[in-house]
């Protein structure tokens, strides 16, 4: 190391790397939701068996969890990007919508599929733009769920579009024995992940949702951030909406805002900090399998589907409690670190 | 400049060379900031000019003055929390891959790690292995980061210039010492550096000149050899007239 300054540089110093045990609790801060889903899947398999611990059954789940997984991805980009998007049940609706009329119309299939994903983009661009302007995110998206929930009955007419067969490719056709949402969730989490942890644009989306002055002050036009992150939000919605529709071969026009609060809960346990700029593609996955571990195991035991949501919610405040644990004592064993280095360090 | 009928700064004239630490004192309310802003591109100026290096410059905004080679810390650090040190200090100057992944973007991150460790070597400021998240840090290293962040930026060779809003206000006396340090090898190596702080002793060790304002107006401007902690506390109360005929 050759300091060009006329002073020496410092010498590396065995504080420039975290002690073992701050190192162990941020891996069960990162991972906790991997270790927690696979004792879950463990117990399951004990508590279950034989039914449960079977391909069948694992193939089962994450076709269950898929619906979940790609609106959840949505909630999560727009979170972690600065923005909690509440118009995604109209776009997935407004969108499923869109690609029935023009399916019952004699279109050709992939133009419904585009249309609708255009649909999820220039939504995401309205809600950014109007967003920018200095109003309150939730209440735009709110007005645009409501915009688009009342468009979406206005084109198929406030009925459901039944019949919509030419979809079922990627609804309920398997492809080697994997069906088509499980293979779709897949592609839109790599993508994701790779997009947010490897890419300069990614790594300045999430660094914009932290904190958004950081980017602007490095000279970034931070605001091409917020509307990407909307419009990657929108495009989760449109892909859910049609992939629901393909799996019920009918386009509801109806927007459920349900799917916005499964969503949240998949994106809550994965730990994904409402306040934007944190949180991880890959964990929230694992959030929307959890949610579907705990339903399927319940049922195969033949357990009310009630409870399934009580323990859910009790995993959730578990989840945040354990959260806050960690991060008051890595912070408290942190400052006796610093501490200490002070006091041995620089001379 | 007005802050709408408030004059807050009226008729100063500063001027900072490469290599020198100026150190801008006053009480609150004296226009020491809003002095800062109008140097970093954050307000306009109602009238009055900005020369970098003789030519006469107009901000409108943060980035502006950037391009300038003028980079500002301010008091609210502005980091990325959920980031790492690296991260931090490469946001807006990344590194992509070589090949076609970085024809797609795609950030060279193991570079990063090493330039970031590399220059907070160079400047020679020690916080922690900078894979480690900025909220994990205590006050004095976020700040070290914020400063190495600013630092990194400017280059003495190409004129650079920094501004500093309260650098120490935060930091306990390592800290304090290892900034200190810090700026003096940053003027060394040619960066001008205009220090805001209500904190006489650290401009005493720091500047090499000090200007001191009073509701707006400059009322001293002198080399820090040739002055001292009673003169400079009777400018800044008002207690001893201005260095400058009114």
């Amino acid at each position: 190391m050759t300091g060009t300054a006329s002073t020496a540089a410092p010498t590396r110093n065995p504080a420039d790397v975290d002690p073992a045990g701050v190192r162990w609790l941020i891996f069960v801060r990162d991972r906790g939701i991997f270790v927690l889903w696979v004792l879950l899947l463990l117990g399951f398999s004990v508590w279950a068996n034989p039914y449960f611990a079977s391909l069948d059954n694992a193939i089962l789940i994450a076709n269950a969890a898929s619906l979940t997984a790609i609106f959840a991805a949505g909630v999560a980009v727009g979170i972690i990007c600065g923005a909690l998007d509440l118009s995604i049940p109209g776009t997935a609706a407004f969108g499923s919508c869109l690609c029935g009329v023009l399916l019952t119309h004699g279109w050709p299939t992939w133009t419904g599929i585009v249309a609708a994903l255009l649909v999820g983009v220039v939504v995401g661009l309205v809600n950014g733009l109007i967003a920018l302007r200095g109003f309150n995110p939730i209440v735009v998206t709110i007005g645009t769920l409501s915009v688009l929930s009342g468009l979406a009955a206005v084109i198929a007419g406030g009925y459901t579009i039944p019949g919509l067969d030419a979809l079922t490719f990627m609804g309920t056709q398997r492809y080697a024995g994997v069906p088509g949402p499980v293979w779709i969730v897949a592609a839109l989490f790599v993508l994701g992940t790779v997009f947010l942890t490897r890419t300069r644009d990614g790594i300045r989306m999430m660094a914009v949702g932290g904190n958004r002055e950081a980017v602007r002050r490095s000279g970034i036009h931070s605001d091409r951030y917020t509307v990407l992150g909307f419009v990657i939000s929108g495009f989760c919605a449109a892909l859910g909406g049609l992939v629901t529709t393909a799996l019920v071969t009918e386009a509801n026009p109806e927007a459920s805002p349900g799917i916005i609060f499964t969503a949240l809960t998949a994106v809550a346990l994965a730990g994904v900090s409402l306040s934007g700029g944190r949180g991880s593609l890959p964990r929230v996955l694992v959030g929307a399998l959890i949610l579907a571990t705990i339903s399927n195991g319940l049922t195969i035991k033949g357990i009310q589907p009630y409870w399934g949501t009580t323990v859910t919610g009790l995993l959730l405040l578990g989840a945040i409690g354990l959260e806050k644990w960690i991060s008051a004592t890595v912070s408290r064993r942190l400052v006796t670190t610093a501490q200490a280095s002070a006091h041995t360090g620089t001379r | 400049m007005h802050y709408g009928f408030v004059r807050a700064l009226d008729g100063i004239d500063v001027h900072v060379q490469p290599g020198e630490v100026l150190g801008l004192l006053g009480d609150n309310g004296a226009g020491k900031s809003t002095l800062l802003k109008v140097m970093s591109g954050a307000h306009r100026p109602t009238n009055g000019t900005i020369l970098v290096h003789g030519e006469d410059v107009v901000f409108s905004s943060p980035s502006d003055s950037t391009h300038a080679g003028i980079q500002m810390v301010y008091q609210d650090l502005a980091l990325v929390d959920a980031q790492d040190i690296a991260t931090n200090l490469s946001v807006g100057r990344e590194i992509l891959r070589k090949g076609p992944l970085g024809w797609l973007g795609f950030v060279d991150h193991k570079a990063q790690r090493k330039r970031a460790q590399a220059e907070l070597d160079r400047l020679g400021v020690r916080t922690a292995a900078v894979t480690r998240p900025v909220e994990m840090l205590s006050g004095g290293q976020r700040q070290v980061v914020a400063l190495a962040r600013s630092a990194t930026r400017v280059s003495g060779d190409r004129g650079g210039v920094l501004l500093l809003d309260e650098p120490t206000a935060a930091l306990g006396y390592e800290q304090t010492q290892q900034v200190q340090a810090l700026i003096r090898r940053l003027a060394g190596n040619g960066v001008a550096c205009v220090l805001v702080t209500h904190n006489l002793p650290l401009a005493m060790d720091v500047c090499d000149r000090l200007v001191v304002l009073n509701r707006g107006r400059k009322v001293a401007d002198v080399p820090t050899a040739q002055t001292d902690d009673d003169q400079l506390v009777g400018w800044i109360t008002g207690a001893r007239p201005s260095m400058f005929a009114a």
